[in-house]
């Protein structure tokens, strides 16, 4: 048998493993495995990559701490004022509070980097608020999940951290590169939300009040001056995207363990009407106690440990494609396409099939290194095809079959998988519109980028 | 020299820590497998029965390593940020041991996902299976996860004693071996086999008594 015949068996019986259930991690893991021995791979390569993906760079480390960024603001309190903040100014609009979920998973994402903690703060919070306030419990759901994709390309974004690992290129400049296509993936959601909500009249409005929008700014006001601090410091260059997250790991343990007990001395009731509440209460969040940091922390390495070993058996994966000579094949059949727009619109759909059926991280670390450079070759910019590509990626959150974002939503909003299709697809569509805005007009990329 | 031969150079070398050429390449040859695949099993079944007799090690154990790993690589990284700007400089190593903390972290943090059930799955086609289609397809599971561990601790292993015979030293110190980190990556695996067997064991007791097989896990539920 032809040594191209046994991996497309292979390639078949992982298939047929992942349909079964089998975690995603063995899936790859045993396709590295046995496409190594048909091409004489040694397996200790496998074990040399296990180690040397985290200890080759410092780079990657950003991660795992925005993460815990993302469960500390959650725990303090920050989250819940950035979304009280986002109602606050969208309340007056049909539809309101979804828009506010969609906002705050915009806001949640310039703190943290990563779309399951962007869904599963935002929807375990606001999901039952949009069930009681008449909204379609599966529409709210959906909105949850659609709105953590945003959480990979606001910044700081863990997929932008591991596409410029890979790929060489500044992170900063990756970051900055993804602000606007960030907010315009916002802007289109809500606009999504709008159009359904009014069409089936859901959500209760509340007047739009400048005293009430000026409260619940004060209320955040943690919360942006976290986003601040992420930004100024990457955007001067003043810390490393890695150090970015150190430091907001250490203010956001700081904020929490200094915040607990002046609310505590405020006597601040928690579950007061914004009204109610005065500003100097305002100025104060939840916090936590030393007791609550493992708690807090085992939650994030959680998430970590099942997203790095994934980064770990995908670096692999990519390195056998190499080796199978995939990279030329693929290159081939995507340069053969002819000049610009259509290689462009050619990795578009292969990101878009990708992300169907895998992971974010795997589809980057596998397909980046085939397509940037053919990408480059054809006069696409490497930052803004970086930003085409991990918008793609996101959007594969919520695309069935394998939609990361629909599996956390559905996990914490207790609302089966494939109910939530029905208004995840839609707002697929105005995410598709924006990803091919996005490719078509490179400015919206680059705009905000220092001069190069 | 044979493959027994090899195996047996393998245990006694290691166990009298008297590492040298003929050792590495015992250990890059198949009896490498030998030795630590029946190893990776006999150490995942004695993790188990440790965790069966002191349920506090199995409740705490990975999560106090991978939250002091956590807490430590993330206090190291941002107190080497405020040593840098109200200090004259940070240690080289601040940024050389964070990466090695966080390899720690992921292989227990990922055993710890094996227990908890929440590493990414398509599971709706399971969820829909017969208790006896369950039940097969979860023992296809700890299968796979077990030979997963079985590669990686001995192929790992060839690393350790790759770095433990070079004297590899964690750049940015004067005396801190990066054998000493690496060592933990197969011992997260072998504890990653104890997890497996674990939950294998579970399956086949729910499936026995009639409970349902496959539950619902949440990621980043309570923990």
């Amino acid at each position: 048998m032809e040594d191209s015949t046994i991996i497309t068996l292979i390639s078949l019986g992982v298939t047929f493993l992942f349909m079964l259930g089998t975690p995603v991690l063995l899936v790859i893991f045993y396709w590295v495995v046995g496409c190594s021995f048909v091409i004489g791979l040694p397996l200790d390569n496998t074990g040399a990559e296990m180690l040397n993906v985290f200890n080759k760079g410092f780079a990657l480390l950003a991660m795992p701490l925005f993460i815990l960024t993302g469960d500390l603001i959650n725990k303090s309190g920050i989250a819940r004022r950035l979304s009280d903040f986002a109602y606050s100014c969208l309340g007056w609009l049909r539809g309101g509070l979804a828009m506010a979920a969609i906002g705050a998973c915009g806001l949640f994402a310039a703190i943290s980097g990563s779309n399951s903690a962007t869904t599963a703060t935002i929807g375990s919070m606001l999901h039952p608020e949009m069930v009681k306030g008449g909204y379609d419990e599966r529409f709210a759901a959906a909105t949850a999940a659609a709105g953590g994709t945003v959480g990979i390309i606001i910044p700081p974004s863990i997929i932008f951290i591991v596409y410029g690992f890979l790929m060489n290129l500044p992170i900063s400049e990756l970051f900055v590169a993804g602000i606007i296509p960030g907010i315009l993936m916002v802007l289109g959601m809500m606009v999504t939300c709008f159009i359904i909500c009014t069409i089936n009249g859901w959500g209760f409005l509340i007047k739009l009040s400048f005293m009430r929008v000026l409260k619940t700014a004060i209320g955040a006001w943690l919360g942006f001056f976290a986003i601040g601090l992420v930004l100024w410091g990457i955007y001067t260059g003043k810390f490393s995207p890695t150090e970015a997250a150190g430091v907001t790991v250490g203010f956001c343990i700081i904020v929490g363990l200094i915040s607990y007990p002046l609310n505590k001395m405020m006597g601040a009731a928690l579950d007061a009407p914004i009204e109610e509440k005065s500003i100097s209460s305002m100025f104060v969040v939840e916090g936590f106690t030393g007791f609550d940091i493992p708690s807090i922390v085992v939650r994030s390495a959680q998430i970590t440990g099942i997203l790095a070993p994934l980064i770990a058996v995908s670096v692999v994966m990519q390195q056998v494609l190499s080796a199978m000579g995939a990279q030329e094949t693929i290159g081939a059949f995507v340069t053969s396409m002819g000049g610009y727009y259509p290689v462009l619109f050619t990795s578009m759909a292969m990101v878009f099939v990708a992300g169907m059926i895998l992971e974010s991280l795997p589809v980057t670390i596998i397909l980046a290194p085939i397509l940037a450079p053919i990408a480059a070759s054809v006069g696409v910019d490497p930052i803004h095809f970086s930003v085409i590509f991990l918008v793609g990626a996101s959007i594969g959150f919520i695309t069935p079959p394998y939609g990361l974002n629909l599996y956390v939503a559905s996990g914490v909003t207790g609302v089966p998988y494939f109910r939530l299709l029905r208004y995840s697809s839609m707002y697929l569509i105005s995410l598709l519109a924006v990803w091919i805005l996005v490719a078509l007009t490179p400015e919206l990329a680059l705009w905000l980028l220092p001069a190069r | 020299m044979s493959i027994w031969a090899d195996a047996a150079t393998i245990v006694t070398a290691t166990l009298r820590g008297d590492i040298d050429f003929q050792v590495v390449n015992a250990y890059r040859s198949e009896a490498a497998w030998l030795v630590f695949g029946p190893l990776t099993l006999l150490g995942g079944y004695l993790v188990y029965r440790l965790y069966r007799a002191v349920p506090w090690l199995e409740q705490n154990l990975e999560r106090t390593i991978v939250v002091w790993s956590y807490i430590v690589m993330a206090a190291i990284i941002f107190f080497g940020v405020i040593q840098r700007f109200l200090l004259s400089g940070q240690p080289a190593w601040s940024t050389t041991i964070p990466p090695l903390i966080f390899m720690i972290m992921a292989w227990y943090g990922c055993s710890f996902n094996v227990r908890l059930r929440t590493h990414l799955s398509f599971n709706e086609f399971r969820t829909n299976f017969s208790p006896t289609g369950q039940i097969a397809v979860l023992t296809l599971d700890a299968a796979l996860w077990l030979g997963f561990c079985i590669i990686v601790v001995t192929t790992v292993s060839r690393e350790v004693v790759r770095a433990y015979s070079n004297f590899q030293i964690v750049l940015g110190t004067d005396n801190i071996m990066q054998w000493w980190f690496l060592l933990t990556v197969p011992v997260a695996f072998m504890m990653m086999a104890g997890r497996v067997l674990e939950n294998l064991f579970e399956d086949w007791g729910n499936y026995r008594n009639g409970d349902p097989v496959v539950k619902q896990a949440i990621i980043g539920g309570d923990v």
